[in-house]
């Protein structure tokens, strides 16, 4: 008897669409996995696209299958292939190219593009908003006719664009309308470490003030004029302003959108046999409960990877993530933020510890009970246990002080568990 | 096939002596020789932590290569795979210290190279028959075992089943 195969069709070849086929085909061997992607590059790792800027890696250093947990076997990749409506009544798709697609279990891991603020002039070419290897392989070849780049917006994707293009011996500058770098993941007071290390790199940062018109000539961007009246003579420009959430294909198929994808905690969505994951869909934050959109590899990684197991019907409950959950290193300093950190105004229980070379702040319940945010700066050993108790929403009895002293290690958590 | 050998901590032996993290150090010197190791550049670095639960608990603390390691999963690079061993390791090479395992890993236990940028972990002496950590104690509290065979002792291995929730 010849059983037709059952059709996973997976829309998105990244964090969360490969961590979902793996997940599927952990507990699947048999059934068909089509995995779509509109870019013409096989899935890579989206954060190491700077490298392309600087040229220290090639493509093939950057590819996700074969690497670590993505061994992608018998997983079936398709380029260049833009999906453009979603029909759940028959549960088929369809392609640009005219094709249409059965599922039997769709997944929908489209991602997020840049958002571009409406500013005058913002098409001419030379302006930049990185998100693909595409754009990476463009700004590389602009970078070669560049002298001055300049940024609009101090966020981290800004930050990593502003070092490679240092790296390739621009003169780089941002442009922040908020009074401080990385207002997203810590406030002004935390970032004075960052800001220094910025500075020594040689970056050059303008607080308090925004792009107002973006000039250029026949050869492409050659200014900005700000709203503050000043010009500043460039020949690149990059826009940074946080990401939207790809569902146009989604208007006319009954999927249930606000902002993002909406699921349940089953990463499923409203239709039948649909499934949601990574920064296209509403996610929560597993502190506040709060409904967010975000864009994490971590979460993206996490949120497929569930939904995966429950298109390959083994029901895994997905937890929700922390809204700030972020590693890096600029300059030579590195920093983590995770959780809740933003507590002006607010009477979370703060902590706050300032040395020369390492900041750290700590952030607690109003009761102080519960450990609901860390940020460290300069030194961020350990940071994995901070992070565990956050997410665990455990109550820290015995072991606060050693918390709000940086001083925690495995130990105390094992002592305060057995 | 039988399962790999691991490293199981015996909580109740360890008397705190640190002789672990000194062989673990030199094993991972590019000499493998004390004498030696220690003007190496950069300073050789132990991977195995032994802290101090006061009043007077001291607990060895190394990489658990966990089941379904969130350090892995979370890598943004993909320098992180696990080996047919299962030792889960860092590939230097691609490595580009972002630290996103140091934030993510329960038992904080990935160290970082300020120097070259590159984290790292214990990755069980591949070169040798018992990792360097176990065959210096001197008390026995590190012990390389299958989990079968371990199990057999009292396991102290509460870690385990306190993160059971992260180890999917
Ligand atoms: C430079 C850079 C650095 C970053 N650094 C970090 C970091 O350090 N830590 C961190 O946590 N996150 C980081 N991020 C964010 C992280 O890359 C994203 O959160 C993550 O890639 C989200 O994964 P995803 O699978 O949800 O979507 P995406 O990675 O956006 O992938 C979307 C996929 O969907 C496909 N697609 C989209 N629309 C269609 C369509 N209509 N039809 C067919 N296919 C479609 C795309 O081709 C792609 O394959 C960084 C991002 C960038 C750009």
């Amino acid at each position: 008897m010849v059983v037709k195969q059952m059709q996973y069709v997976i829309i998105g070849a990244s964090a969360a669409g490969m961590a979902a086929a793996e997940a599927i085909r952990k507990l699947d061997s048999e059934n068909s996995i089509t995995v779509l992607s509109k870019e013409q590059d096989m899935p890579y790792f989206r954060p190491m696209i700077p490298f392309m800027i600087t040229g220290k890696k090639k493509f093939s250093e950057m590819m996700l299958i074969g690497q670590g947990p993505y061994q992608g076997a018998n997983i079936n990749v398709r380029l260049n292939s833009t999906m453009e409506a979603v029909h759940t009544t028959d549960q088929t798709v369809s392609i640009k190219s005219g094709e249409e697609l059965s599922y039997d279990k769709l997944l929908i891991a489209t991602g997020s593009r840049p958002h571009i603020p409406p500013i005058a002039g913002i098409e001419a070419e030379g302006v930049f908003a990185l998100r693909t290897l595409s754009d990476a392989r463009a700004m590389a070849l602009r970078a070669e006719r560049t002298k001055h780049a300049v940024m609009l917006g101090g966020g981290l994707l800004n930050l990593k664009t502003a070092f490679a293009l240092l790296e390739r011996g621009l003169e780089v500058t941002l442009i922040i309308q908020s009074p401080e770098v990385l207002s997203q993941l810590m406030e002004p007071n935390d970032a004075t470490l960052i800001r220094n290390a910025l500075i020594r790199a040689g970056l050059r940062v303008m607080t308090g003030c925004s792009a107002s018109r973006i000039l250029s000539d026949a050869n492409g961007v050659n200014g900005v004029f700000l709203d503050d009246g000043r010009e500043v003579v460039c020949q690149m420009v990059c826009i940074g302003k946080g990401g939207r959430p790809n569902v146009d294909f989604l208007s006319q198929s009954g999927i249930r959108v606000d902002q993002g994808v909406v699921v349940d905690r089953f990463t499923a969505c409203n239709a039948l046999n649909v499934f949601a994951a990574g920064d296209v869909a509403v996610t929560f934050n597993s502190t506040t409960g709060e409904r967010i959109v975000t864009g994490l590899w971590t979460n993206a990684v996490e949120m497929g990877h569930c939904a995966g197991r429950n298109m390959a019907s083994q029901p895994t409950e997905y937890n929700g993530t922390l809204g700030i959950l972020n590693a890096t290193q600029v300059a030579d300093v590195p920093f983590v933020s995770m959780g809740i950190v933003h507590t002006s105004g607010t009477d979370y229980e703060t902590h706050v510890a300032a040395a020369p070379k390492a900041y750290r702040k700590l952030v607690f319940t109003p009761d102080g009970a519960k450990l609901v945010g860390a940020l460290f700066v300069g030194d961020i050993s350990r940071a994995g246990l901070y992070r565990y108790l956050i997410r665990e929403s455990r109550t820290v009895k015995g072991i606060k002080s050693s918390i709000i002293k940086k001083q925690l290690h495995y130990g105390h958590i094992l002592k305060e568990t057995i | 096939m039988s399962k790999p050998k691991e490293i199981f901590v015996r909580l109740d032996r360890c008397v705190g002596c640190h002789t672990c993290n000194i062989a673990c150090a030199v094993e991972h010197s590019k000499s493998k020789n004390l004498f030696e190791a220690i003007s190496e550049q950069p300073t050789p670095k132990n991977r195995v932590y032994v802290e101090w639960v006061p009043p007077e608990h001291k607990v060895p603390v190394l990489c658990r290569h966990c089941e379904d390691a969130p350090c892995m999963h979370a890598c943004i690079s993909g320098a992180i795979s696990r080996t047919k061993e299962g030792v889960v390791i860092t590939n230097s090479d691609k490595c580009i210290g972002c630290w996103t395992c140091v934030m993510v890993c329960p038992y904080g236990v990935i160290g970082r190279h300020m120097e070259t940028r590159k984290a790292y972990r214990c990755d069980r002496c591949p070169d040798l028959q018992a990792p360097a950590c176990v065959d210096a104690c001197p008390t026995q509290a590190l012990v390389y075992r299958t989990a079968d065979a371990f199990s057999g002792d009292v396991r102290q291995d509460a870690a385990r089943e306190m993160i059971s929730g992260e180890g999917r």
